[in-house]
């Protein structure tokens, strides 16, 4: 479902991704792992064909990053952690409006917003507008938004910076509720924890590379450690030597 | 197919909640073009009429002919006041007297006798409140006793009074009734139009751009599958509708004026008042294909003037930002507006009206003083909606840019 090859971003000299190759497949919860800056954001958004590649290329969903970009915003629902909403329009106007951008007939779209309304509990929010939401609010609406079209491909990137406890245990479990044989959803973190309950399988990133790849009980007995924060830094450790011999 | 109507209309949606585009684009055309076409030519004749009703004081320093003092009181007495004095100008510095008639050497109490008196009179030069009343009123005082001689020495010579006015010329008005009503003002409204266009589209067009990038709305917007193009032309129509509208209010501000002016200034409505009033454009009158054009016209220009405005704001990183990049803009339409006042002095080659916003402010003048050609406004809506058709493919090659979401 997914698959990218050697795919790379400069911005002048400064290479924001340097060289990233990987699969995930239908069904998988798949974790990317990395510090801020690693580099998670620019392959999401290249990936979401937001972004042009430098080199290499992907596919999402059998569609070509570079030659088919709108088949591939057909087949993705993106939520990023800073996502805002228009504080004028009711959540139901703005899942309309986005409903009838991925070419879904009014119809369709009342269903979708049926079905979404009872996965993540959309009933506060639908005919209030979005200026008196609470920040757990908003994100159900940013999350319901990007789901309206059910996209096989879903890519959470830093969905839960910025919520509450609370808020942050909804997205979860609505992360693991949307996991189906036909659905891949990409997972971008920092927080080890959301990784370890998450995702089936982990790519590690740092320094817009991909250091390993695996489940997270792979990554620990590879790494030889206890856990999969202690596996992080130690994979991090290796990656600095390599390139430490290399030079 | 994702149609230009569904972003249209979205983005009319969200900018009409906005209380600030209500205003700008509704209540304050609709209540500011009135004001100045109708309420303040109504205060300034208030305030010179109030003049010429008031009692001024008019110090003399001297001695004045009795029947030129008379002339000075008027047949009631309640003209002007007169009161003795010893400086001229200190009077009227200090305020002591609102204008002095001095007399250095007596003055002549009839016509003919090879003498001819010197009355000077102080006051401040420039000041309408001095000019419209004691000033005003002691010249007209001076002329009546001149008159009031010279008729009298003509008698006594057994002449008639007609020798003095072997010719009267008469001034007759060769002006349209739209020219003559638009008054002497007109120039004015292509700034009004424009300027209200202006405040009507940039509400919404910072709003569709750098207020995406400010609430963080661009990055889910562009990752649908609506072709960048049919996202932008959307906003751009947006745009359009929005600062139409506010022309449309500035228009039905300008046709509301007349009827106003009406109400508030009925039968009793004095000669003088009428005269400043028609100076203002307060009673203009335009018909069905004058309206047309003028709205053709806004219309036109508030295509080009939304799209500039969208081409502005796609480099601002907040509202903020984009109307301070936006405010020098309102020179473009204030200076060649200012100059409209000289239009009768220029010859208005046809290419003039084939330039971007001035062709559309010329358009709108020969409109509102009925002398529009249909050549040049099919010159002005082409100069205006070509510039347009330019300036939203800058703005559409801007928005297809990888970078859009992320400044």
């Amino acid at each position: 479902m997914l698959n990218i090859q050697e795919l790379g971003k400069d911005y002048g000299d400064f290479s924001a991704l340097r060289s990233v190759s990987l699969q995930a497949y239908g069904g998988e919860i798949f974790g990317l792992l990395g510090a801020n800056g690693a580099g998670k954001t620019t392959l999401l958004r290249l990936l979401s064909t937001l972004l042009s590649p430098s080199r290499g290329t992907a596919t999402v969903a059998g569609y070509d990053i570079r030659t088919q970009a709108q088949q591939v915003r057909r087949m993705i629902g993106l939520v990023s952690g800073g996502m805002g909403l228009s504080d004028r329009l009711t959540g139901r106007e703005t899942l309309q409006y986005f409903g009838a951008l991925h070419g879904l007939r009014p119809a369709q779209t009342a269903q979708r917003i049926d079905i979404l309304t009872m996965q993540l509990g959309l009933e506060q929010v639908l005919d209030e507008r979005a200026g008196g939401f609470s920040t757990g609010m908003k994100q159900k609406v940013v999350v319901a938004r990007a789901l309206i079209h059910d996209p096989p491909v879903i890519f959470l990137d830093e969905a839960t910076s910025g919520l509450d406890v609370l808020a942050r245990r909804q997205l979860l479990d609505l992360a693991l509720n949307l996991r189906a044989p036909d659905r891949l959803i990409v997972y971008s973190t920092h927080v080890m924890s959301e990784v370890e309950e998450l995702c089936d399988r982990v790519a590690v990133i740092s320094g817009g590379e991909v250091v390993q790849t695996g489940t997270v009980q792979a990554l620990i007995a590879d790494t030889g450690t206890g856990n999969l924060e202690r596996a992080f830094f130690e994979m991090l450790r290796r990656q600095q030597e390599a390139r430490v011999s290399k030079a | 197919m994702i149609s230009l109507w569904t972003v249209t209309r979205q983005e009319l949606l969200s900018t009409w909640r906005d209380k600030r585009t209500l205003s700008s684009s509704i209540l304050v055309p609709l209540l500011v073009i009135p004001l100045i076409t109708v309420g303040l030519p109504l205060l300034m004749s208030n305030l010179i009429g109030g003049q010429k009703d008031r009692q001024q004081t008019v110090g003399v320093v001297g001695t004045l002919p009795p029947e030129l003092r008379a002339e000075l009181l008027g047949p009631t007495g309640h003209n002007v006041r007169l009161v003795q004095l010893e400086h001229s100008k200190a009077a009227v510095q200090s305020g002591q007297a609102d204008a002095v008639v001095e007399v250095k050497t007596p003055l002549p109490t009839q016509a003919g006798t090879g003498q001819t008196g010197q009355l000077s009179l102080y006051y401040k030069v420039g000041n309408l409140k001095a000019e419209s009343g004691a000033a005003g009123k002691v010249t007209a005082a001076v002329e009546r006793y001149n008159r009031v001689l010279v008729g009298r020495k003509l008698h006594s010579l057994g002449l008639d009074d007609s020798l003095l006015t072997p010719v009267k010329l008469q001034k007759v008005d060769a002006s349209n009734p739209a020219e003559s009503s638009s008054g002497a003002l007109a120039f004015i409204i292509p700034l009004f139009l424009l300027q209200f266009i202006l405040a009507g589209a940039t509400a919404a067009a910072t709003d569709a751009t750098a207020g995406e990038r400010e609430r963080s709305t661009f990055e889910a917007l562009l990752a649908t599958p609506a072709p960048r193009s049919t996202l932008l032309l959307g906003k751009l129509l947006a745009t359009t509708l929005t600062a139409l509208t506010a022309a449309a209010f500035s228009v039905l501000g300008l046709t509301l004026s007349a009827p106003l002016a009406l109400l508030l200034t009925p039968a009793g409505q004095g000669a003088a008042q009428k005269a400043t009033q028609a100076a203002f454009g307060g009673s203009l009158q335009l018909g069905l294909g004058g309206l047309g054009a003028l709205l053709l016209t806004a219309a036109a220009s508030a295509l080009l003037i939304s799209a500039l405005l969208l081409t502005l704001s796609l480099f601002a990183r907040s509202v903020r930002e984009a109307q301070t990049l936006i405010a020098p803009l309102s020179l473009l339409i204030v200076l060649p507006a200012t100059l409209l006042q000289f239009a009768d002095f220029l010859h208005t080659s046809p290419l003039l009206y084939t330039l971007p916003l001035v062709g559309g402010m010329l358009s709108i003048l020969d409109t509102v003083k009925g002398v529009l050609t249909t050549e040049h406004l099919l010159l002005s809506l082409s100069g205006n909606v070509l510039a347009a058709a330019l300036l939203g493919a800058v703005a559409v090659r801007l928005f297809g840019r990888e970078g859009v979401a992320f400044r």
